[in-house]
């Protein structure tokens, strides 16, 4: 079995390692000292790049890269740590604000330091209250202790952290609605470009990172490069010539909830599959795994077939899906899949920040239609069509077979489709909220069309056995890499 | 909307304390407009929710017009412009929560309370008689591994069962 590898979570459970002492026991501080005494800011941001590190907030965009991005002679110059973790399925930053809040601000110091930025604002979901307070706490202490504050150690280096509560919006937690929130706005995301690492906060460059990024930071200065690319697959990315490195280096915190034994937050090499990880977390909670979802409601959901998919950020996106923010949620033969397409549509219907019509009147379009269907009020039409699907040449085409229409199913398709085209990865609306809505709706839906297509013959929900309520890969389309070559291999 | 749209009955200032953490939140941030949030937090804290009176300080404590601060609230599920229960409970109704049977628990505290469910416009819904509890569905807590989970005011309740919630109420009501 997979071992459990805490790096970032390996203090957790000691007891007061949130005071500045117990931490400061367990080599609290001292990579972020090392950082300052050994290297320039320069050096650190070059670590990072080598080190491979990739954002653990949902889109998985090299840090290294990003930072490359941020126009150094502009002052000032903002952090953002993304603390407002309100992607279904995911819990991982809770635990570091509540139990370890002093490596946070490590992580922060050591980005501060890298990027010359003396202001930062952790962003802090409203819910977080235990997590605030202990931050806070933290926060006050690293100050009284010269860690934060003017002159830091002695150093000349000026640096301020300030948490700044959120109110209970999901879509606060896409960057640039995080940005006009913190301005004191309805937090509704920015058109792109320009980028925030361009013109973010306070229309100054900004760097926006995740809880779990910022923490990887003191482990990558502390224990070098080399320690740190160990962890995690290299695949080669052969679309380039010669082929490039393609890292997915590191641990990753992986949240696992549903239909299993033990659900939790597990620390783990990124790279195990699907399976493993079902494993590790206590073994599933019932007789056959139904779907996964991999990456947070928001990724397209995978099926039985998919189980030894690896779960890190290359090999879920050539399998059609994503990493996102690392929120697994596992389902069993019990479940019905479009009951749990209403759940969800449910909260894209809720969330959406009503600033595009696509997405504004799209997802609750959506979300009727699955409700219709659930009710049992789904619409058919009993005229016939010709049938689509992988042909005898292995393209995509007119099979030469006909099908009965399910007219919601299409409607479904369409809608979704129009809010965010899936297949060609294109969307109609400002932010990638608009995908995060037509990625479940149509893997969903194309990967479990039986169940769907019951539910409307028999007018009810209606729960198939796993292997008949989905579709094999071989007959699917949601399946098929049709825009993104396949030809990444290990290194 | 221009002020006299807003009836104010009785003016609202930051208690004594809630000035003080006002005036430390303000020096935070470039422009004090970007204090709106931990502002309204803080007047909500002290009113109960934000009532016109609020809003119309608001503005003026962060020189903005009213338009914007109420642009901002009407934005935000966690502030309310209705009066709320002593105790607002948030059940938890996301997949995960709903995979670990949420709704079991969302009915058992309706029954138990005998209230309804608040949606975001009308509160009242979901208020119990006495004005006690609130009752309210939201989206995921991010503690889906300590499913079905609640909220109530600040703090997280998890694992929960009808007779765990029992415990919990009975403990609120002593
Ligand atoms: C709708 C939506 C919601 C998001 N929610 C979060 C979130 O709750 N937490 C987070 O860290 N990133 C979230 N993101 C991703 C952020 O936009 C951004 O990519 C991330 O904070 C960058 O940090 P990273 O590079 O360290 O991952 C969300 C993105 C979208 C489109
Ligand atoms: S896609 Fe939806 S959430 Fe994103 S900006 Fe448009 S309306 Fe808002
Ligand atoms: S779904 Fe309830 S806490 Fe995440």
């Amino acid at each position: 079995m997979v071992e459990e590898r805490r790096i970032l979570y390996e203090h957790l459970d000691v007891p007061d390692i949130n005071t500045f002492d117990v931490f400061r026991q367990y080599d609290g501080y001292t990579r972020f000292e090392k950082a300052i005494a050994e290297y320039q800011p320069e050096d650190i941001a070059k670590m990072v790049m080598d080190s491979g590190l990739k954002g653990r907030g949902g889109a998985g965009f090299s840090t290294g890269l990003k930072w490359s991005f941020v126009p150094r002679d502009i002052k000032p110059c903002y952090l953002c740590c993304n603390a407002d973790e309100s992607e279904p399925g995911t819990f991982s930053n809770r635990y570091v604000l509540e139990k370890n809040p002093h490596l946070l601000i490590e992580g922060i110091l050591i980005c501060c330091y890298a990027m010359g930025i003396e202001t930062t604002y952790v962003y802090i979901r409203g819910e977080f209250t235990l997590g605030k307070k202990m931050l806070d706490a933290a926060i006050k202490e690293a100050y009284d202790k010269g860690y934060l504050g003017k002159d830091v150690r002695g150093t000349g280096l000026n640096i301020d952290i300030y948490t700044h509560p959120g109110a209970g919006a999901y879509i606060c937690g896409e960057e640039t609605g995080l940005i006009e929130s913190l301005e004191g706005k309805r937090g509704q995301p920015r058109n792109k470009p320009p980028f925030p690492a361009v013109e973010g906060v306070f229309s100054k460059p900004t760097v926006v990172q995740n809880v779990e990024t910022l923490c990887n930071l003191p482990f990558i200065v502390g224990n070098g490069v080399e320690w740190y690319t160990k962890m995690g697959p290299t695949y080669a990315d052969t679309r380039n010539d010669p082929p490039t490195p393609d890292p997915n280096t590191g641990t990753k915190l992986y949240c696992i909830s549903g239909d299993v034994n033990e659900p939790g937050v597990y620390e783990l090499d990124l790279g195990l599959t699907c399976s493993e990880l079902i494993e590790v977390a206590g073994g599933l909670r019932g007789e056959e795994v139904k779907a996964v979802i991999p990456g947070g409601s928001s990724a397209p959901i995978l099926t039985h077939y998919e189980l030894d998919t690896r779960l890190d950020f290359t090999s879920l996106t050539l399998a059609k899906s994503m990493l996102g923010s690392g929120g697994i949620i596992v389902m069993n033969e019990t479940r019905n899949i479009v009951d749990c397409l209403l759940n969800i549509m449910k909260f894209y219907a809720h969330e959406s920040c009503g600033q595009c019509t696509p997405c504004r009147w799209g997802t609750p379009w959506v979300r009727d239609i699955v409700q219709r269907i659930a009710d049992g009020n789904g619409r058919k039409d009993t005229i016939t069509r010709p049938k689509f699907g992988v042909t005898e040449s292995g393209r995509w085409g007119d099979t030469g077979e006909t099908e009965e229409i399910y007219e919601d199913l299409d409607l479904l398709e369409s809608v979704a489709n129009n809010i965010a085209n899936v297949d060609t990865m294109t969307w109609n609306t400002i932010c990638v909220f608009g995908i995060a809505v037509s990625w479940p709706a149509v893997s969903y839906m194309r990967k479990f069309r039986p169940e769907f297509e019951a539910a409307i013959r028999e007018g009810k929900l209606v729960t198939l056995p796993v292997a008949e309520a989905t579709v094999p890969p071989e007959e699917n389309y949601a399946y098929q890499q049709r825009f993104i070559p396949k030809e990444f291999a290990d290194l | 909307m221009s002020d006299e749209l807003i009836q104010i009955e009785t003016p609202f200032v930051f208690n004594e304390e809630n000035q003080r953490e006002f005036d430390e939140l303000i020096g935070r941030y470039p422009i004090k407009e970007a204090a709106m949030l931990p502002t309204l937090h803080l007047a909500q804290r002290q009113a109960g929710y934000i009532t016109p009176a609020v809003m119309k300080y608001v503005a003026e404590q962060l020189e903005v017009t009213l338009m914007k601060v109420k642009d901002v609230v009407t934005f935000y599920p966690m502030f309310f412009e209705e009066p709320v229960g002593e105790y607002v409970i948030r059940v938890c109704h996301t997949l995960p929560c709903a995979l670990r049977d949420c709704k079991e628990v969302l009915d058992y505290l309706k029954a138990k309370l005998d209230t309804d469910i608040a949606s975001e416009t009308n509160l009242a819904k979901g208020t119990t008689a006495d004005g006690k509890f609130t009752l309210m569905k939201v989206e995921c807590l991010a503690s889906c591994d300590v499913a079905p989970v609640i909220m109530i005011n600040d703090d997280l309740y998890k694992n929960l069962t009808p007779e765990k919630v029992d415990e919990i109420l009975s403990t609120l009501s002593s």
